[in-house]
């Protein structure tokens, strides 16, 4: 039933969109996404993401470079690549009138499906997406929730090879939220994911790639692991419990470490930065033995540095410190 | 992992896109407010006009010709109507602005599919209700009056009007593809169908004007045309729609939604 096609699934190459003459809304944006990847695609405000998803999607035209998808030029008559793609808008708009059978029946036959495969498809994810008590109600109606089950479910009504949502928890409460993240853990597993959000706790949860835009342009890009790891920090929260005396006593043998750099007490939480330059382990096996030394027990520790939104955030940062130097140096990993 | 690349073999009927714009298309003019407001319109307004006209043919004695009559008032009809003719056209895909994309075209049919099923659904409810309003006011007021339509002179004439409503409805089509929005759209229509009428009315005689054209049904009605003429006209107003229709594609097709 299938047949491969070699290569990745989506490739840019310089991509670059200028909204007439007026605004750069994406500036020579070159990357390639593999099959099976979970892209997180992250930016502030205005950086872009949504314009590079539209391109991808063949809505807007490339002002320069060009978009691949499945490795075939995308363009806005390139409805046999688009059959292989599921979308979901950060904001869903349905035709008014329809019901979700009716507007999954006319999603369906968009993509061309004959009536005998969309139908049985149609009621399955409407039973899977738990709106079968609202089957025949108006979509005008729906609440938020309801309304991303909906979008859910006609994203994979074509069965697509990869799926491109946009901000999918966007107006999600918390339970939603959390079912919305499971399936998107489950689908990870079979198909090729690009997600844009501005939940970066999201984003750490279910991604194993990023890739990071800022002001239209691709500020990094690589594994997540990577994105965490490029700036490392050895920076740590300690949680600790026992006599304040002892806390006090360790924290201070702490201090006197040559590897630490700072180590502040604040009420329990001991924010403890250590050096680059001794492996990260030696140095904790050091300081968890001084705290048992002190008969101080270890509530909690957290890796600061480690976090996906530190990581972000300091790559957007240094990213405005560079100034006209961008102008020599291209930006690391774009 | 490689299964993403996979491409499935699913069953695809190509023409379904287009059918699906075609019909959920059709059925969403009907049920609008300026299809309703049109025919409602058309229907009082032609009722009025022929129980006036029977009322001064039988009860007051003064003979009405079916031709005449019938000519009038389908010009009336058609100057009254083009305004909100060029509502429900250019609304086609202009009023679906905001939602089309994300809804539609992000699926798996071609602009070229949307464009022309966009095109074809608002000409069918166009001329399908014109020509159904034409050939009942032809048929009440051959009834009612002196009957001096001939079944040939009817037929041209219905064709006359649905070959400029044609060309009409297509560059409305057009226009509201490649405007940015429904009232800039209308606007720009608006002032081109009467800026454009108004010029071609001031061109001297060897030049086409659609309202001389318009004019001469009374006699186009009775059977009395020449058919190279005629022809010309009806090709004209086709031909024009044709080009309108190749203009939306070219453009549709190249523009950011």
């Amino acid at each position: 039933m299938a047949e491969m096609d070699d290569g990745l699934v989506v490739e840019t190459s310089h991509l670059t969109k200028i909204y007439q003459n007026r605004q750069i809304a994406l500036n020579d944006v070159s990357l390639s996404i593999e099959p099976g990847a979970v892209l997180g695609l992250l930016g502030p405000n205005g950086a872009g993401k949504t314009t590079f998803l539209r391109l991808i999607l063949g809505l807007h035209r490339p002002t320069a470079g060009w978009a691949k998808v499945f490795g075939k030029r995308m363009c806005p008559n390139a409805a046999d690549l688009r059959r292989r793609i599921g979308y979901i808008p950060t904001n869903p708009q349905f035709p008014k009138g329809m019901t979700p059978i009716s507007y999954l029946d006319y999603i369906a036959r968009l993509f061309g499906m004959p009536r005998d495969s969309r139908k049985p498809k149609l009621a399955a994810l409407i039973r899977a997406v738990d709106l079968l008590g609202h089957a025949g109600d108006p979509i005008a109606y729906f609440t938020p929730g309801q309304t991303a089950r909906l979008a859910v479910a006609a994203s994979l009504i074509n069965e697509p090879d990869l799926l491109i949502w946009d901000e999918p928890t966007h107006g999600l409460d918390i339970e939603a939220r959390r079912s919305m993240l499971e399936l998107i853990k489950t689908l990870a597993a079979e198909k090729t994911l690009i997600l844009s959000s501005h939940n970066l706790t999201d984003v750490d949860e279910v991604c194993n790639y990023a890739a990071v835009l800022n002001k239209g342009q691709l500020i990094f890009h690589g594994s997540l692991h990577d994105l965490k790891g490029r700036i490392r920090k050895n920076h740590y929260e300690l949680d600790l419990e026992g006599d304040q005396k002892a806390i006090t006593k360790a924290v201070t043998a702490i201090r006197g470490m040559k590897e630490t750099v700072s180590a502040l007490l604040r009420h329990r939480r001991l924010d403890l930065k250590l050096t680059d330059d001794t492996p990260n382990t030696a140095i904790l096996a050091q300081v968890f033995q001084i705290l048992f030394d002190n008969k101080v027990m270890l509530v909690s520790v957290r890796s600061v540095g480690m976090q996906t939104e530190q990581a972000y955030l300091d790559l957007v940062e240094k990213e405005e410190n560079r100034g006209f130097t961008r102008l020599y140096q291209p930006a690391e990993a774009a | 992992m490689d299964s993403p690349t996979a491409v499935t073999k699913r069953p695809l009927n190509r023409l379904l896109p287009y059918w699906a714009v075609f019909q959920t298309d059709f059925r969403q003019t009907l049920r609008s407010w300026v299809y309703r407001l049109w025919v409602i319109m058309t229907i009082l307004g032609a009722g009025g006009s022929i129980l006036y006209k029977v009322g001064v043919h039988r009860e007051a004695g003064i003979v009405q010709a079916a031709s005449e009559r019938s000519g009038d008032l389908l010009r009336g009809l058609l100057a009254v109507s083009l305004g909100l003719i060029a509502l429900l056209a250019v609304s086609g895909i202009a009023g679906e602005r905001a939602t089309v994309a994300d809804a539609v075209l992000s699926r798996g049919i071609s602009r070229h599919q949307y464009f022309l099923a966009k095109w074809h659904s608002r000409l069918a409810v166009i001329l399908l209700t014109f020509v159904g309003l034409a050939a009942a006011i032809l048929v009440a007021h051959h009834l009612l009056l002196d009957p001096d339509v001939t079944w040939l002179g009817g037929v041209v004439a219905i064709a006359l009007v649905a070959a400029i409503l044609c060309a009409v409805t297509s560059w409305g089509v057009t226009i509201g593809a490649l405007s940015n929005g429904t009232v800039m759209g209308i606007t720009v229509f608006w002032i081109a169908i009467y800026g454009g009428l108004m010029l071609l009315s001031l061109l001297p005689e060897p030049y086409p004007s659609p309202d001389r054209f318009l004019a001469r049904l009374t006699v186009i009605l009775r059977g009395e045309f020449q058919p190279t003429l005629l022809w010309q006209v009806i090709g004209s107003g086709v031909g024009l729609g044709l080009l309108a229709a190749i203009v939306g594609l070219i453009g549709f097709g190249r523009k950011d939604v």
